[in-house]
């Protein structure tokens, strides 16, 4: 595994996901749908499968003394260490936005605690729908991409318009600050397990396609 | 023991179905996989590495089934598909230090040695290295972790006449080293030079599997201006028309029987006729 991960190190991973990290700074933008920042991480996870295809990336390492599962494990891992650096670089955004913006966030939910919860939660919406539907036939990466990029923004517009007409969320999680801590933490701790758990099922699901699959 | 043996192999597609699929490769040995495109060369190939789900057949590396010794088989076999065209932008050095990370067993010394004599520097681009510099680069990886079996997919194709007779150079220098080379390829005159063992693969279907003196010597090409006489219509095989008469193959007992003026076939006359005789039936 840690040579498959070198692999997607050196070989897979495409120079936008280091550029789309950047994207973090989207949370600076007063009134903004702050989500979008992660549709960028979900777009270069694209790219990595995209130029892996052009680049035979499968055929390569399918010749190397490795498993089929494990290099659906390895390209896994490495999504999952881009959205997670992702969600660290998007802190100290979210903190400074909070400092700087006066002005609540019209658009949708606030960039606080509670947000990089649903932001865990978006992201395994994405990995459970986008990485089954690409292992099972890898060589239509877009088809599965415009799939998982329709259910995420139907998640994005869904989550923002919670903020508007669900009373927890307006009330409790669309605030500033550390105000009603312990419903945020609920929901970031919640967002953590989805993520977890939506991860590791799009992963089985995967591996079980991939086998399936002929060249 | 046999660096590979096929048994019964077959896989079904909608268009088209390897039958039945059998062949060993001996130690040592350079064995041609010949037949027209989509013959079922890639195939059968493809099955061998992993790429393709047989759907029957038994297959086995230096004594081991397949089937649960993917990883040990890997480490002792290298395959390569056409002439290498993965990671086109990235830096040899890149690709070889990523490579190497999955064979204990690589020996730098080797792999230093191997880019000295093909001329290859780390730091150019697989884009900008020739089809022939590219299969050079791949033999350069396979050996360096010292593959004992080197699978070949078309790695002549596409390749200009000396790049060519460069490789099968090469191929017989491996040999010379104690890799058992298995290759597939349309252009026979490469054989010729190198093979050992012929298979020859028609619509599916392995139609020979033998040494190539032997599968060569088995017939004789008539060549003859005018008419075909109808005493020797019936043991013609592929008999085409040309210029001024016509050419076919005749078993060589045949000929000797019936005392027909004959040339010694080439592979491609082999080949070109048996294609046309099978096509007839």
């Amino acid at each position: 595994m840690k040579a498959l991960l070198k692999k997607e190190l050196c070989l897979a991973l495409h120079p936008v996901n280091v550029i789309f990290l950047a994207m973090s700074a989207f949370l600076l933008i007063p009134s903004y749908p702050y989500y979008v920042t992660f549709f960028y991480t979900t777009l270069g996870l694209f790219f990595v499968c995209l130029t892996g295809r052009e680049n035979h990336d499968m055929e390569y390492t399918m010749l190397l003394p490795v498993r089929r599962c494990d290099m659906v494990r390895a390209r896994m891992l490495l999504a999952v260490i881009i959205e997670l650096t992702q969600v660290i670089v998007c802190i100290p955004f979210a903190v400074i936005s909070q400092k700087i913006n006066r002005i609540p966030n019209v658009v949708g939910m606030e960039a606080n605690i509670a947000f990089f919860g649903l932001a865990l939660l978006l992201l395994g919406v994405f990995n459970i729908v986008f990485f089954p539907a690409y292992y099972r036939k890898p060589s239509a990466v877009g088809v599965s991409f415009v799939i998982a990029s329709v259910v995420e923004a139907v998640v994005i517009v869904g989550l923002e318009l919670m903020c508007h007409y669900v009373t927890f969320f307006r009330r409790y999680l669309d605030t500033r600050g550390l105000v009603y801590l312990p419903q945020k933490l609920m929901v970031l701790g919640l967002g953590i397990a989805a993520f977890a758990a939506l991860t590791a099922v799009a992963c089985r699901l995967s591996e079980r396609r991939f086998e399936r699959v002929d060249f | 023991m046999e660096m590979l043996s096929v048994k019964g192999l077959t896989k079904k597609y909608p268009s088209f179905t390897l039958r039945e699929a059998a062949f060993t490769v001996e130690p040592g040995e350079i064995m041609g996989l010949i037949g027209r495109n989509g013959a079922g060369k890639s195939t059968t190939l493809k099955c061998l590495t992993g790429m393709v789900h047989p759907d029957g057949g038994e297959i086995a590396f230096f004594g081991l089934p397949l089937a649960g010794h993917e990883l040990e088989i890997r480490q002792r076999m290298a395959f390569m598909s056409g002439t290498t065209d993965f990671y086109m932008r990235k830096k040899l050095r890149t690709i070889t230090g990523t490579t190497k990370a999955f064979y204990p067993g690589w020996d730098e010394a080797a792999y230093r040695r191997y880019m000295e004599r093909f001329r290859l520097d780390e730091n150019k681009t697989p884009a900008t290295l020739s089809a022939g510099m590219r299969v050079k680069y791949s033999l350069a990886l396979a050996m360096s972790h010292h593959a004992e079996l080197l699978i070949l997919d078309e790695p002549t194709s596409g390749l200009d006449p000396i790049s060519r007779d460069e490789l099968t150079d090469l191929f017989l220098s491996l040999q010379r080293e104690g890799v058992s080379i298995l290759f597939s390829t349309h252009i026979t005159s490469d054989l010729e030079k190198c093979a050992d063992r012929i298979t020859y693969i028609h619509e599916g279907r392995i139609m020979n599997s033998e040494s190539l003196q032997d599968f060569r010597s088995r017939y004789r090409l008539v060549r003859m201006d005018g008419a075909v006489p109808e005493a020797w219509r019936p043991h013609l095989l592929g008999c085409k028309e040309a210029k001024h008469g016509f050419t076919a193959l005749m078993e060589r007992a045949w000929t000797e029987q019936l005392g027909v003026p004959s040339q010694e076939a080439a592979l491609d006359d082999v080949m070109v006729h048996l294609e046309k005789e099978h096509d007839e039936r």
